[in-house]
């Protein structure tokens, strides 16, 4: 930046102020020098004279140079007008010389003035262009000039660029070479992909243009294309890893526009019949059945949501051969060349399907059976129980003796345990089966409790301890989970040691998502490897425990009734201390689809 | 005057058993195999109650209740579900019919004598 000096009312700079100094010396020297010759008649010698400060004022100052000139003009003819009148051709002579001194001035000054402005121009492309542009010489290589964005692409500051060899600049001696050999070819080169080093080393993509400006100043135009090429590399290397993944996996994929697949893998060619050209352009909904095709309209719109959501969901397909197969499509939503695309996995499970409803026909089976001989069992049962039942009501009148009636009394209590066992397998087959509704209301817990106690006759076996809030309220299904206390309770009574003691106790935490009642004993517990056999439902249990008959099978329900509400039931135990089980039940009651799952 | 008391059953020996069980409680049993003959009988005599046997042919104990509860004086008569089949117990709740109990097979005295008492007091 230049010094600034005011003057008045005038600012200048330095350079101004010297060059007004040379304008007003050289002028006021003609002037004299003009003066003195016409003083002495010798006549207007030198007016040539004043050409030096007119053409140094109106290189500089276009239109100063033009009143300058004027002024000259106007001291010129009034000199040579005192001095040489009346001689008539003298004075032509010397307004002839006045005028052109006026035209000279404007004809410099017009094409100072063009110059200027084309200067401006190419001036101002060079800095504010987006292009990195650069001026070397082609046979030193140095650089003249290097705009801001060559720079600012490279890390250095303009000057710094000044001070570097063009050829510096390329990352390595191949790069180099191959500008060279380029350049020595003589032609005007465009788009040469090359790679540059930062001022910090590192490598950085731009395409070269040149062109010469003369014998030995090259012009030449830098684009970025790093960012691009950084890119392109990426995606290459990405998509070849994206390549093997696909190649190898066990699930076919696909990727699709839409449902229109742009690619697919051999496993999913495989899967479809078609060869891996012919998936190319099909429609992902053309493989799939009639039946299905509406559900999978939908499913697949919602792949062109704005912003779509992975998903899943099971069709059925048909195949080159016509045979049709499951399986389950996981949609994920990403992006190819910048567009939207779907990345489905289809997993093929029509042998697990196949092999599903084998196994669901054989259950449906097994509880038709069994339900068929529970039924088949129960009826003749009745006559046995039903007399049995008659004879004790009132012995005497048969006749019976007291001896018969003990033997009788054993047989009832025999038929009654096998009405129990039978009972209970027919609900297992039922719960098994469809699905059971539960009654839900809402009722006070101790309250409950405290009638299966009563209603089992538990205080004379053992003592009871309940320890549960008197104002704590269940939403569930009060009959189902008043046997599952009633068994767990029972269960605690038969397997614990005298003196006999169980303990009901309520176990809270606000933020816990479940009530919890536990139910501990202080009897003979239940070793590891029994624990996973005391809630099962299909035999092994006898084992389980020394006299399991009596709740073997009520074990097994008891977990489903609380199944059925969501919830589960733990078991903590230690061999000869005792057991806990745990009821575990949602306080939220579960919507109806979440417990038809459980 | 004892009540009667009709009892619906294929199975003979359970008929037999309560024509006994129930003529100790001091109700009238009228003791019928199938489910078209206890239609006309029921349609031409009234009982105080029906046990009623499911699983029967040609009529099944559901086609017997849904032919009587269309007969306007049969309406009211409170029947027992008198069943070994598991399954009746939930399509009995869908009914939703306070004069619908159910006596699972097979049934202790004092069972049967409850069930009938919370019927007929």
């Amino acid at each position: 930046m230049e010094r600034q000096i005011t003057i008045g009312r005038y600012s200048l700079t330095h350079t101004d102020l010297v060059r007004f100094i040379v304008i007003v010396s050289l002028t006021l020297s003609s002037i004299l020098i003009t003066a003195l010759s016409l003083a002495r008649n010798a006549g207007a010698i030198y007016p040539q004279l004043f050409y030096f400060s007119i053409l140094y004022a109106t290189y500089f100052y276009p239109k100063r140079g033009i009143i300058l000139a004027g002024l000259c003009g106007v001291v010129y003819e009034c000199l040579v007008y005192f001095s040489l009148f009346p001689d008539t051709l003298a004075l032509w002579s010397a307004t002839g010389q006045a005028i052109l001194f006026i035209c000279v001035a404007l004809a410099v000054a017009y094409f100072t003035n063009l110059i200027r402005v084309s200067e401006a121009r190419y001036r101002s492309i060079f800095e504010n262009s987006l292009l990195g542009i650069i001026l070397f010489d082609k046979n030193r290589f140095t650089i003249r000039l290097a705009n801001q964005q060559v720079a600012t692409m490279l890390g250095y500051t303009v000057e710094e660029m000044g001070r570097i060899a063009f050829s510096d600049l390329f990352l390595s001696q191949d790069y180099r070479r191959r500008f060279f050999e380029l350049l020595g070819s003589g032609e005007d080169i465009t788009m040469f992909e090359t790679c540059f080093a930062t001022k910090k080393g590192k490598p950085h993509w731009v395409n070269l243009s040149w062109s010469r400006i003369d014998d030995t100043i090259v012009s030449c135009s830098i684009t970025d294309t790093n960012a691009e090429k950084t890119a392109r590399e990426l995606a290459a290397d990405s998509s070849t890893q994206y390549r093997q993944v696909t190649e190898n996996s066990p699930t076919g994929i696909v990727i699709t526009e839409h449902t229109t697949i742009l690619f697919a893998n051999p496993t999913f060619a495989t899967f479809s019949g078609y060869d891996r050209e012919e998936c190319i352009g099909m429609n992902l909904a053309d493989s799939i059945i009639d039946e299905d095709k509406s559900r999978f309209e939908v499913f697949a719109n919602r792949w062109n949501l704005h912003m779509p959501q992975p998903d899943r969901a099971e069709f059925r397909f048909l195949t080159k051969n016509g045979e049709i197969r499951r399986a389950v499509l996981y949609f994920t939503p990403i992006t190819r060349n910048n567009q939207p695309a779907g990345l489905v996995n289809i997993v093929d499970n029509t042998e697990w399907e196949e092999y599903r409803e084998r196994v669901e026909q054989t259950k449906e089976r097994r509880r038709e059976m069994m339900r068929a001989v529970a039924h088949e069992l129960r009826t003749p049962l009745q006559p046995v129980l039903g007399y049995l039942n008659l004879l004790l009501q009132d012995p005497h009148s048969f006749g019976i003796t007291e001896e018969t009636r003990q033997i009788l009394e054993r047989c009832a209590k025999s038929v009654d345990r096998e009405r129990q066992i039978i009972n209970q397998m027919l609900e297992l087959s039922v719960l098994e089966g469809e699905e059971t509704c539960l009654d839900y209301s809402v009722f006070s817990v101790s309250g409950m409790i405290n009638a299966v106690i009563a209603g089992g006759g538990y205080t004379l076996k053992a003592e009871i301890a309940v320890d549960v809030p008197s104002d704590l309220l269940f939403e569930a299904d009060r009959q189902k989970l008043s046997y599952v206390i009633d068994v767990l309770v029972a269960n605690g009574v038969a397997y614990s040691k005298p003196p006999k003691k169980i303990w009901i106790t309520y176990r809270d935490t606000p933020s816990h998502p479940f009530h919890r009642l536990a139910i501990q004993d202080n009897g003979v517990g239940i070793t590891e490897s029994q624990l996973d056999e005391i809630f099962k439902s299909d035999g092994g249990t006898g084992q389980a425990r020394d006299s399991i008959g009596e709740t073997g099978l009520s074990l097994a329900i008891a977990k489903k009734y609380v199944q059925l509400h969501g919830g589960y039931i733990s078991v903590d135990s230690m061999v000869n201390i005792g057991s806990t089980f745990t009821i575990h039940i949602p306080k939220k009651r579960p919507d109806k689809t979440d417990h038809h799952e459980t | 005057m004892k009540r009667k008391i009709v009892v619906v059953e294929d199975d003979q020996p359970i008929l037999d058993l309560m024509d006994i069980l129930l003529k100790k409680l001091d109700y009238e049993p009228v003791l019928i195999p199938n489910g078209l003959d206890a239609l006309t009988a029921v349609r031409a005599d009234p009982p105080a109650l029906i046990l009623l046997d499911i699983m029967m042919s040609p009529l099944s104990g559901w086609e017997f209740l849904e032919r009587l509860r269309m007969e306007c004086n049969l309406r009211e008569v409170p029947v027992i579900l008198f069943t070994a089949s598991p399954t009746v117990p939930e399509k009995m709740k869908k009914l939703n019919d306070p004069r619908v109990g159910i006596l699972q097979k097979p049934v202790t005295f004092d069972e049967l004598r409850a069930a009938i008492s919370q019927f007929l007091g």
